[in-house]
This record gives C-alpha cells, sequence and structure tokens, in this order.
C-alpha cells in the first residue's frame, strides 16, 4: 500500500528553547523567573541568545558586557559574544 | 479571615522596610548551597548576617603543603558573579603562585574568571593550587625558580617555611596544625 501525504498537521508545543540548562548560567535563576533585579516574570526580562547558541537573561548577560573583565566575551565559553536574537 | 489579612498586611509591611538583597547576594547563597566543601576545606562567617564576607581554611592532605592549615579571606562585592571574588591568604607562605602580601596568582581569579563560574570552582582552584604550585605562572619568583630548579630543595624550603622558619632570609608564618 502506498500512502500519499495530503495534508501535513504540525503541533507543536512552545517553550523557550534552552538545551541542557535550565537556568540562567550567570544568575542560576529558571529562566521561566527573571533575573534577580527585577520583579515579575516575563515583563521587560527578555532572553538573549548569543551566536555560540548560549541563552542568558538579556539584564545579566549586559551587566557581564559592561563589566570590563568580560572583555566582550560569552560568559560560558570566553567567544566574542554576538547576538542571535532576543525574545521579548 | 480578618485576621489573615492583617498578617498579610504586616508581613508586606516588613517586606518593604527589609533592606533589599542584592543580586550579588542571592547568587552567592545559591553558590553556597551548591557547594561540596571537602574534608580538606572549612569555612566560617564572623558575621554570621554576611555572606559576601568569610574566611577559607585549606588542610592539604597530600603534596607538598600537606600538614599545614591556609587562611584565606573572601570579599565578594555587589557585582558579584561579574566581578570574581577578591581571595587573599592572610598568612605569609612560601608559595610560588602566592606573594608575601597573600595575593595569589589563579587564573580563573583573574582573566580568565567568568560569571558563570561559582565559588565551588574557586575553591577546587585554591585546593589544586597547594596540591600543584605551578612554577610557570609565579607571584614569588624565588619560590617558582626552586620548584623548577630543585624540588627536593623546594620541598625542604616549604617544610621550612611552614614551621615559621626563615627561607632565604625571609621569615614566614608557622602554619603547622
Ligand atoms: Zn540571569
Ligand atoms: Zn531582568
Ligand atoms: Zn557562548
Amino acid at each position: 500500500m502506498k500512502v500519499k501525504v495530503k495534508r501535513w498537521h504540525g503541533v507543536a508545543v512552545w517553550r523557550w528553547d534552552v538545551p541542557n540548562e535550565e537556568v540562567c548560567g550567570i544568575c542560576r535563576v529558571p529562566f521561566d523567573g527573571c533575573c534577580p533585579t527585577c520583579k515579575t516574570p516575563g515583563d521587560d526580562c527578555s532572553l538573549i541568545w548569543g551566536e555560540c547558541t548560549h541563552v542568558f537573561h538579556m539584564h545579566c548577560l549586559l551587566r557581564w558586557l559592561q563589566t570590563e573583565g568580560s572583555r566582550g566575551q560569552c560568559p560560558m565559553d570566553r567567544r566574542t559574544w554576538g547576538i542571535k536574537f532576543i525574545i521579548y | 479571615m480578618i485576621k489573615i489579612w492583617s498578617i498579610k498586611k504586616d508581613n508586606s509591611a516588613a517586606e518593604k522596610k527589609k533592606p533589599k538583597v542584592s543580586a550579588a547576594q542571592i547568587r552567592v547563597q545559591k553558590d553556597l548551597t551548591e557547594l561540596a566543601l571537602p574534608d580538606t576545606m572549612q569555612m566560617s562567617f564572623p558575621d554570621e548576617a554576611d555572606l559576601l564576607n568569610f574566611n577559607l581554611s585549606i588542610t592539604p592532605d597530600e603534596g607538598f603543603y600537606r600538614g599545614g592549615v591556609f587562611r584565606f579571606t573572601f570579599n565578594i562585592n555587589n557585582n558579584y558573579p561579574h566581578d570574581p571574588p577578591k581571595v587573599r591568604c592572610s598568612q605569609k607562605i612560601y608559595h610560588p603562585n602566592i606573594d608575601l602580601e597573600g595575593n595569589v596568582c589563579l587564573n580563573i581569579l583573574r582573566e580568565d574568571w567568568k560569571p558563570v563560574l561559582n565559588l565551588n570552582s574557586v575553591l577546587v582552584g585554591l585546593q589544586y593550587l597547594f596540591l600543584e604550585p605551578n612554577a610557570d605562572d609565579p607571584l614569588n619568583k624565588d619560590a617558582a625558580e626552586d620548584l623548577r630548579t630543585n624540588r627536593k630543595n623546594f620541598e625542604y624550603n616549604v617544610k621550612q617555611s611552614m614551621r615559621g622558619k626563615d627561607v632565604k632570609g625571609i621569615n614566614f608564618d608557622n602554619v603547622l596544625m
């Protein structure tokens, strides 16, 4: 019997696509909560992905990049940080 | 019901009065709960309410420094984990990677620090300095030279220094238990 797919129905469950780590490596707060300087989750506490695929709270990452010792590098692998995308 | 409400109100008032716990404090708290302190290390908090300043002692159970108690102070600022903890040895010891003022040369406390590291990483690094002192990255050049050229001699000088004797004209602190 040969089956031809006429229509395909995709179902997806949405969640933050966070590989392995469920917490922000900088503040260690889970990604479904906001960073320690914010009050309400989701509000304006975005997540930011780097080109290296590492993800952090945007506030945590920006504070790190403002620190001299960061030298503009990813807090995880110390490769030059480039933004892949931000989820608001 | 009325009572419950009034209790809640009181709580929220107290909440507001409480000084805000900083992100650094929250993070240090997390680090401390994740800490797996080996038998060779002890921590103490001079001020129980202050998690950002504490002491650590290391009692190596092998290597050149076996038999000594080495004391360090940790000062963590409010930019932690973006800034590394400031770690100093509070004794004068003969070690290639620790100078006579107690400054510690450990890469992760300096140029290789990154905020995903935690207190555990620092403790492991410090412990390692006592098991494997490193002659390539010296703060005490005499000790490094010693280690590089003559390990037997280095071992002897370390033992002398740990007893509070002089090494090369410099007096060291007695660190024996
Ligand atoms: Zn974070
Ligand atoms: Zn935030
Ligand atoms: Zn990365």
